[in-house]
């Protein structure tokens, strides 16, 4: 077909969507051509997820649809089309079933479908996401990344013509992650449309139009390089601490004219541009400086290993993390960041190798008893009580650290100002976004003061100016205290804020070098690139 | 209606229950319950320490002295005490029952003798089961009359066996409580772990889905009703009397009922835990005071008569006795209102959680 003769397979017409009083979107217009690739992009709760949900059927909405010449203005209406529609809607593996089998899985949808079995289509996508080994493997037993790619060919079990993807990237490593898209798309050859919602801008570069959501509303549209484009007069070189203006990955972007370099813009502006045209400033972060007394060495861990029955996480790990420094933990979903977190932090027991923490041996649970003080911890998806205002879980972890009451009030009135969550301190975690429940989290988990921070993911799903936030904030942290931070993440350009990574492979590391050490040995890639590189050199 | 869905959720929900281990507890809870409750709940009295004063010493007295010492019920101890030091024996928690033998009562007998029977009353259930064995023990073998009338609450239990009393009040209990839990965890486990956007995003019928999800519980309950019976067979030895097709037809309506039960319950709750607590409150407080099994329903005053009246359990349990112990069947009207009510519940419930259902986020 001409690239002029595309038709236009969907129209979305004054689309509104509200959750009692909370209006999610409102008077949302747009219109997706066959074949197309069309990414949204935008902060968490700005409203994606609604009109993905709105378009596949499963969420009521004000306006009309246009799905090729059907027209429906409600999920009842929608039926028809879920023929042709196929929704995999956000977190790791939601729609899969712990208990069943990828086998299974397919007999599942391809009977909830009503579909024939077609072996050759079904093995074509079980290779293209590399389970066709692990057929007989139960979901749970996936890893994260696994899960995603497995949920992904499952939704293209009925060979859909507009495929719905809700941010299928977040919180996969980069090595799964372009493994879906490889997956997507190949499948586009064959014809078919989508949409496709994701928190990473490397990825929102492969799409054919971008929309960018914000409170609801679609602020900005078009190709990425148009979107790039219209930014360039707001974009310097470097980073500046001002707070008229947004820093983040060595770019500076600014309304007014600074008197810097003027730098080729990056998609990952049009988000802090954007934040300053709607009267938004950066976060002031104010970390006073602390002398505590701190040893050289706070973590040092010789040859930790961990098995799981027959299957081996961590498999002689050695690690150190030295005093005042942020070391990132990088690696594939299941390559062993989480249980080695977890050994240092006495979740897990260690089966092999001897642990240091701030020059103790740790061989008991009385060791860590002393230590717990020193140590805090943010896990994945923030441990927090979501039936507790953010005040009141504050109030608790101060509880567990035996703090006096007016030294947790006077904690929390620093902390809420310092990171500037004060207004939503009566709020409960569900209402605020994941940028704030972030920031809280970490200042759950510095209450009682300690020397070292793990933080396992506290980053996945947030959105950019949050994140950008968030990094300087630990950044000034160390700088001004001293403490040491150990991190994992998967945005891949976030290792840039770090001082060394360690980079995990199937339990094993195979990386351990300072940030510019690894910018000097792979020059002219972006950090992504190199870490793929890392992976691929360490088959 | 299409039967690859039906497959589909079936296979996986039977490889799910199997693989989560859930499926013992389907069919260890209310084997548990029939066990627990059957023995457990002691509604007759037996070995209660009676002491008989024989002031009489004729040989009609001797004969009732033998009478009540040969049963389980009484154990007996003749004793020469005046009426103040044997009355002095209840009080003190030592005898539970004193029977007084006036003086020339044999004598007496024809003109209307009369005898003194004495029961502690601080159990009042026990106090009036022991009032009906005394009553029944000199009427039947004497023709004493007592000044004290008693309602005859074990007509259809000659034997007066507990089990009997007891084994198949909790058919009703079990069948309400269990399925229906087992129906909203199975459904709201979907809502919990976000795979209710298969059913929201595929292009399948509310209807199907929820037959879908309701079929499971009742199949895998269905054969409990099988199990219970046997239980009650050859663990308790209760009778059987009626219709065995009758019972057995009936008590799959009300594990319709129950997964009804369910169903609601599934949509107003959106966490495994809540949908658990909630079945079982909503179920098992009416399962266990409407059954029959404390007190017969005819017994109840206004109120709790209305109230057992709302609640299904209380015609199921009528027809369940019916079959265990008397086994009129259909040929009692009632029997056949009571069918009708249930297959009412039924149909009901289950429609009004179809209506209720959304095939969409809420």
């Amino acid at each position: 077909m001409e690239n002029g003769e595309l038709r236009k397979i969907l129209e979305v017409k004054n689309l509104s969507v509200s959750y009692g009083k909370k209006v999610a979107i409102k008077n949302v217009n747009f219109s997706l051509k066959e074949q197309e690739l069309l990414g949204f992009i935008g902060a968490d709760g700005a409203g994606k997820s609604s009109t993905l949900h709105a378009i596949a059927g499963v969420l009521s909405f004000e306006g009309e649809i246009v799905y090729k010449n059907y027209v429906y203005h409600s999920p009842k209406e929608a039926e028809k089309i879920k023929y042709e529609i196929s929704l995999m809607p956000q977190g790791l593996g939601l729609v899969l079933y712990d208990f069943l089998s990828v086998k299974e899985h397919f007999d599942f949808f391809r009977d909830l479908r009503g579909l024939k079995k077609d072996k050759e289509y079904e093995n074509r996508l079980l290779k293209m996401a590399g389970l066709y080994e692990f057929q007989n493997r139960l979901a749970g037993n996936l890893s994260g990344g696994m899960r995603q790619k497995l949920s992904l060919i499952l939704s293209l079990l009925p060979r859909p013509k507009l495929l719905i993807l809700d941010e299928p990237t977040t919180g996969v490593d980069p090595i799964s992650r372009a493994e879906l898209w490889n997956i997507v798309n190949e499948m586009r050859e064959d014809g078919m449309s989508a949409i496709i919602s994701t928190a990473y801008m490397s990825e929102a570069n492969k799409m054919d139009k971008l929309m960018l959501f914000d409170e609801g509303e679609i602020i900005a549209s078009g190709t990425s390089e148009e979107l790039i484009e219209s930014i360039k007069d707001y974009t310097y070189e470097g980073e500046i601490e001002n707070n008229k203006c947004f820093s983040f990955n060595n770019r500076t972007y600014s309304l007014k004219p600074l008197n810097l370099k003027k730098a080729s813009p990056t998609l990952e502006g049009i988000f802090f541009v954007n934040a300053l045209k709607k009267g938004k400033k950066p976060i002031v972060i104010n970390v006073p400086e602390k002398d505590i007394e701190i040893p050289e060495i706070i973590v040092n861990a010789k040859c930790l290993t961990k098995k799981f029955g027959e299957f081996i996480a961590d498999n002689c790990i050695d690690l150190k993390l030295k005093k005042s420094e942020i070391l990132g933990l990088l690696g594939a979903n299941g390559a062993g960041k989480t249980t080695f977190i977890k050994m240092l932090l006495g979740l897990y027991p260690i089966d092999e190798g001897e642990l240091y923490l701030l020059g103790k041996r740790i061989r008991s649970y009385e060791d860590r008893l002393t230590l717990k003080s020193k140590i805090g911890y943010v896990s994945q998806k923030f441990s927090l009580y979501k039936d507790l205002s953010i005040k009141e879980n504050l109030e608790y972890f101060a509880k567990m650290h035996s703090l006096s009451v007016g030294e947790t009030k006077r904690k929390i009135e620093e902390f809420a100002r310092m990171f500037e969550f004060e207004e939503y301190l009566n709020a409960f975690p569900k209402e605020v976004p994941l940028g704030i429940n972030q920031r809280f989290s970490l200042a759950a988990a510095l209450l009682h003061e300690p020397v070292v921070l793990f933080l396992d993911e506290p980053t996945s799903g947030v959105d950019t100016v949050a994140r950008s936030a968030f990094w300087r904030l630990l950044r000034k942290l160390k700088e001004n205290t001293g403490i040491s931070i150990l991190i994992t993440t998967h945005y891949m350009n976030e290792a840039e804020y770090c001082d060394r990574v360690a980079v995990l492979k199937r339990g094993v590391k195979i990386v351990d070098d300072e940030v510019k050490n690894l910018h000097k040995k792979y020059p002219r890639l972006d950090f992504e690139e190199i870490f793929l590189q890392i992976y691929k050199e360490n088959q | 209606m299409k039967i690859s869905v039906l497959r589909a959720y079936l296979k996986k929900e039977i490889i799910d229950l199997i693989r989560n281990k859930m499926i013992i507890l389907i069919y260890l809870i209310p084997t548990m319950i029939l066990i627990l409750f059957g023995f457990g709940i002691k509604l007759e009295v037996t070995h209660a320490r009676t002491v008989i004063i024989d002031n009489d010493h004729s040989k009609l007295s001797l004969e009732i002295i033998n009478k009540f010492s040969r049963t389980k019920y009484f154990d007996v101890r003749v004793e020469n005490l005046s009426y103040k030091k044997a009355l002095h024996l209840i009080q003190t928690n030592k005898a539970d029952v004193i029977i007084i033998i006036p003086p020339s009562f044999s004598r007496n007998l024809y003109k209307g003798a009369e005898i003194g029977v004495y029961i502690d009353g601080s159990f009042p259930l026990r106090a009036v089961t022991l009032q009906g064995y005394i009553e029944k023990l000199l009427i039947n073998g004497f023709n004493i009359h007592l000044p004290i009338k008693i309602e005859n609450r074990n007509f259809f239990n000659e034997s007066l066996r507990d089990y009997n009393a007891v084994v198949p009040g909790l058919f009703g209990l079990i069948f309400l409580v269990v399925p229906a839990s087992l129906a909203a965890i199975m459904i709201v486990k979907e809502k919990e772990m976000g795979t209710i956007f298969n059913f929201y995003s595929a292009p399948i019928k509310k209807v199907e889905f929820i037959i879908s999800k309701l079929l499971p519980p009742f199949l895998f309950h269905s054969l409990n009703i099988f199990i219970l019976l046997l239980l009650a067979f050859y663990v308790f030895n209760v009778p059987f009397r009626g219709n065995f097709f009758i019972f057995w037809v009936v008590s799959e309506i009300y594990i319709l009922i129950s997964v009804g039960i369910g169903l609601l319950v599934s949509i107003i709750t959106s966490t495994q835990i809540a949908a658990l607590v909630l079945s079982v409150i909503i179920t098992i407080i009416p399962g266990f005071l409407y059954s029959g099994i404390l007190m017969p329903i005819s017994s109840m005053d206004k109120e709790s008569f209305i109230e057992a009246h709302i609640f299904p359990v209380m015609y199921y349990n009528h027809l369940v006795y019916d079959s265990f112990l008397i086994g009129q069947g259909f040929k009692a009207s009632e029997n056949v209102l009571y069918f009708f009510i249930l297959c009412i519940y039924a149909v009901t419930l289950i429609l009004v959680g179809t209506f209720f259902v959304k095939k969409a986020i809420k």
